[in-house]
């Protein structure tokens, strides 16, 4: 039998925090929430590289590349919330539906 | 069976982080979610990185989206429908999940024997320079980006009230 | 005297500076902006021209660029650097031109910086030997002369003509990205002269579709059939445009590509006959649509397509020495006859010949050039465009097929026909139009006398040139001097023919009253090829088809995120089941 070994609850996590970000990116229907989902989907990320730096016997790679990413993703959220607030500024809302220009 | 209980918690903040319709309690269910996942990483050996993510993940993000909510103003707290059929949503992120899964969790070996007994600094500064290089340019660009996407809402407002 | 290697890139690195600085200078300075065209592409020339005494059978120039894109690797042989000569040099003839014709218009600086990136670019496409390369060079070139069809941009056809051009070619660009896909994937490497140097060593089916992806690119890019329809139309460029580009130089592009890969295509099967019937059906299909026209530009476009289908033919046949003399006289009498068009244009303010008339009094120097360049394109002897034609004719004879030489035997009888009749239409007659004429500006002359002066003597060089083109020829091409080679032509049997054909064409043309009946029961005919033979019809469905399926397709791009995301993570699962049931 498989034990609850740290790899698999690792697996699991990485998993389930992808499935978790998707989910969220494809419900929500708010620029911030969409934020949110993508921050989940990347944590995801992390621990993915960070479990493939450790079953490959690369540690240290797996937590420069796990850095850099926090780096992207941290810059990507701010620059992301940034837009968020000029956007309810300038239309008055944060809603995907009212905000796409390519309705008809 | 600790680990259990962490990824099983981790899940549940991350859950209710997506699910919440307040944007504030949403943003305090990442911030869980993101400690947690610090304390996985710590359980993976990469402390260095653990500490980062609990700073930066769970402590600037989440004041920086605490921030911009504040800023934005709450939306009214009412449902929108999702654009996308909730089940629809569902079967095809577990679509994803299950595939992955099936491909993945089979060919999870056992860990190999810790090769790389240099330390996080030495690799970070050493072999992995040009990340660092990548992390500055991106740090200065964001600064840039954010300036230039505040400097735009004063612009408009002073047109505005000229 | 500087190297090779130097020499290869100042001459695109002239014009293409040149063309930054012109767009520096802005719109206020006109006379500098036309000084600095004309030192440019004069530089460009010069430096084109020392590459001749220098030119190499092997790469110089090894830039790597990393593994995906291979090297930067020129490669200035005797064809390369021939028609990197002709680019520059005509370059320079058709800038030295646009100093009167293009005095007074706005936006000069967007003229001339496109037009120095054209040559600068289209000498790139011939130097370098890297296949990716080559593909660049050869969008770049399609984009120049997108923008500079599209130049009058406040005219709708123009506008329409120029975005024509640019996708009929991307279709071309696509068949040259695959073959050279194609050449990555089997040999690991851009490298061209490898290539050509053991074309045997890739599978029998890459190669062939290699070879007929070449061919759609160069039927494309040289207005061959089915694609010729966009050359006609791109005839809104201004002038001087038209006579670069559209006439002598990126048109000849096709031309260059199948000369080039022909050592590596000749083998494989139907290649040479499906080149042949390309060649053949453009030559005959486009000189009757030039006997129709009254559009004098459209006259000289139909004619270009026509003559670029000789040479397109002559390599089919085999004859890559036939096809690049007869694309060095054509490059020369063509930018002739469309500069002298040009004037003649400028003069009188419009393209409609029924419009001319008697115009030779107002121009006597046009007339004449004008009249010189059109005998040559007519084929009529000690004129470059005579040697080069019989040699082509003669090339098919011995290596097409019989029904496709008969093709361009009546091609050949009507190109006569047609000179005639546009010559006369501009310049005898009464003149038809009240308006004041005034004669061709001193840039104008400068430009036009030089190309009249090589279009009486350049057919001197055919043995000269034969040598110069070296190991770019296939085996087994015996190079000649000048006189066994033009003894040759003179005493062939195929010449007399072509000769009593071309004299049947002018012919016709004095007896034409007479002919009246004749002309009559062929109208039908004339209509057909006054409506382009329906091509413009197809065209016409095609983008309408396609406009419709956008349209139809509009509502998966309804721009909200969720959806996209939906997409994205559809893709991801089916990409995923495909591994999970591939990997079981």
């Amino acid at each position: 039998m498989m034990s609850l070994s740290l790899p698999l609850m690792a697996a699991v996590a990485v998993l389930g925090l992808l499935g978790i970000g998707l989910l969220g990116l494809l419900v929500t229907r708010n620029l911030i929430k969409v934020v949110v989902g993508l921050q989940v989907l990347v944590k995801g990320a992390l621990l993915a590289l960070l479990l493939a730096g450790r079953l490959s016997g690369q540690v240290q790679t797996g937590q420069t590349l796990a850095l850099t990413v926090i780096v992207a993703d941290t810059i990507v959220s701010v620059v992301a919330l940034a837009l968020a607030v000029q956007v309810r500024r300038q239309f008055g809302t944060l809603d995907l539906q009212a905000l796409s220009t390519l309705r008809r | 069976m600790f680990d259990l209980l962490i990824v099983a918690a981790m899940l549940g903040c991350a859950f209710q982080a997506v699910r919440g319709t307040r944007l504030l309690i949403a943003a305090l269910w990442l911030a869980g979610a993101s400690a947690l996942t610090a304390i996985m990483m710590f359980r993976l050996g990469a402390p260095e990185v653990a500490v980062i993510e609990l700073s930066v993940g769970a402590g600037l993000v989440t004041v920086l989206f605490v921030f911009a909510i504040n800023i934005a103003g709450e939306e009214p707290p009412v449902t929108l429908r999702s654009l996308v059929p909730a089940p629809l949503a569902w079967i095809v992120a577990l679509c994803a999940v299950g595939l992955g899964a099936a491909m993945a969790l089979p060919n999870l070996r056992v860990e190999s024997s810790l090769l790389q007994a240099d330390k996080f600094a030495t690799v970070l500064w050493e072999h992995r320079s040009l990340d660092v290089l990548l992390q500055v340019v991106l740090i200065i660009g964001g600064v840039l980006a954010v300036l230039g996407l505040l400097a735009e809402g004063r612009a408009n407002a002073r047109k505005e009230s000229q | 005297m500087p190297d090779i290697s130097t020499l290869a890139i100042l001459s695109i690195a002239l014009p293409w500076a040149g063309a930054v600085l012109i767009w520096l200078v802005r719109d206020r300075q006109p006379q500098l902006q036309h000084a600095l065209a004309v030192v440019f592409t004069l530089a460009g020339a010069a430096a084109a021209l020392a590459m001749i005494p220098q030119r190499s059978e092997v790469n110089v120039l090894d830039f790597p660029l990393g593994s995906a894109f291979g090297q930067v690797t020129f490669l200035p042989d005797g064809l390369a650097v021939f028609l990197a000569v002709v680019a520059t040099t005509i370059g320079c003839l058709a800038v030295v031109f646009s100093v009167d014709y293009m005095k007074g218009e706005k936006q000069l600086g967007r003229y001339y910086a496109y037009v120095l990136f054209f040559i600068g670019s289209m000498v790139g496409l011939v130097l370098s030997s890297n296949l990716l390369l080559i593909f660049v060079f050869w969008e770049i070139t399609a984009l120049c002369s997108y923008a500079l069809i599209s130049f009058y941009n406040d005219d709708p056809k123009a506008v329409t003509a120029g975005i024509e051009a640019l996708i009929i070619t991307q279709v071309g660009g696509i068949g040259l990205l695959a073959g050279a896909l194609f050449l990555y994937a089997y040999q690991g490497n851009y490298d061209v002269p490898t290539f050509l140097a053991g074309a045997d060593r890739l599978p029998p089916n890459v190669l062939a579709l290699m070879a007929f992806g070449f061919l759609v690119a160069a039927a494309a890019k040289s207005a061959q059939f089915p694609f010729q329809t966009w050359l006609p139309d791109a005839m809104e460029a201004p002038t001087p445009v038209s006579a670069l580009i559209h006439a002598a130089t990126m048109v000849n592009a096709g031309v260059y590509l199948l000369a080039r890969f022909y050592p590596a295509f000749e083998a494989v099967p139907n290649w040479k006959l499906a080149v042949v019937s390309v060649g053949a059906i453009t030559a005959l299909m486009a000189a009757v649509m030039a006997l129709v026209s009254n559009d004098l530009k459209r006259v000289l476009a139909y004619s270009t397509v026509s003559q670029l289908g000789y040479m397109v033919y002559a390599i089919g046949a085999g004859g890559i020495f036939a096809s690049q003399f007869h694309l060095l006289s054509h490059a020369v009498f063509k930018a002739l006859l469309f500069l002298s068009a040009g004037a003649v244009i400028h003069a009188v303010h419009t393209r409609d010949m029924r419009e001319m008339g008697g115009l030779g009094k107002q121009m006597p120097l046009v007339k004449v050039v004008m009249i010189i360049g059109g005998l040559a394109l007519a084929g009529i002897p000690v004129l470059n465009g005579f040697w080069s034609k019989e040699l082509v004719l003669e090339a098919g004879h011995e290596g097409g097929p019989l029904w496709a030489w008969l093709f361009m035997l009546v091609g050949a009888g009507l190109t006569a026909l047609y000179t005639l009749r546009f010559l006369t239409m501009v310049f005898y007659g009464e003149p038809r139009s009240g308006q004041h004429v005034h004669d061709a500006g001193p840039a104008m002359k400068v430009a036009l006398v030089p190309l009249a002066l090589g279009t009486l003597t350049t057919w001197l060089l055919a043995g000269s040139f034969g040598h110069f083109l070296g190991k770019a020829l296939p085996e087994g091409h015996d190079v000649e001097s000048t006189g066994a080679l033009l003894l040759q032509v003179a005493t062939a049997p195929t010449t007399f023919v072509a000769l009593a054909v071309v004299a049947l064409g002018l012919a016709a043309w004095w007896q034409r009253a007479r002919l009246a009946g004749l002309a009559h029961s062929l109208r039908g005919i004339g209509t057909m090829a006054s409506n382009s033979f329906g091509f413009e019809a197809i065209n016409r469905a095609v983008v309408s088809v396609t406009e419709a399926s956008a349209e139809s397709l509009r509502t998966t791009h309804n721009g909200v995120l969720n959806w996209n995301v939906m997409a994205i993570l559809v893709g991801l699962v089916v990409v995923l089941a495909i591994l999970a049931l591939g990997g079981a």
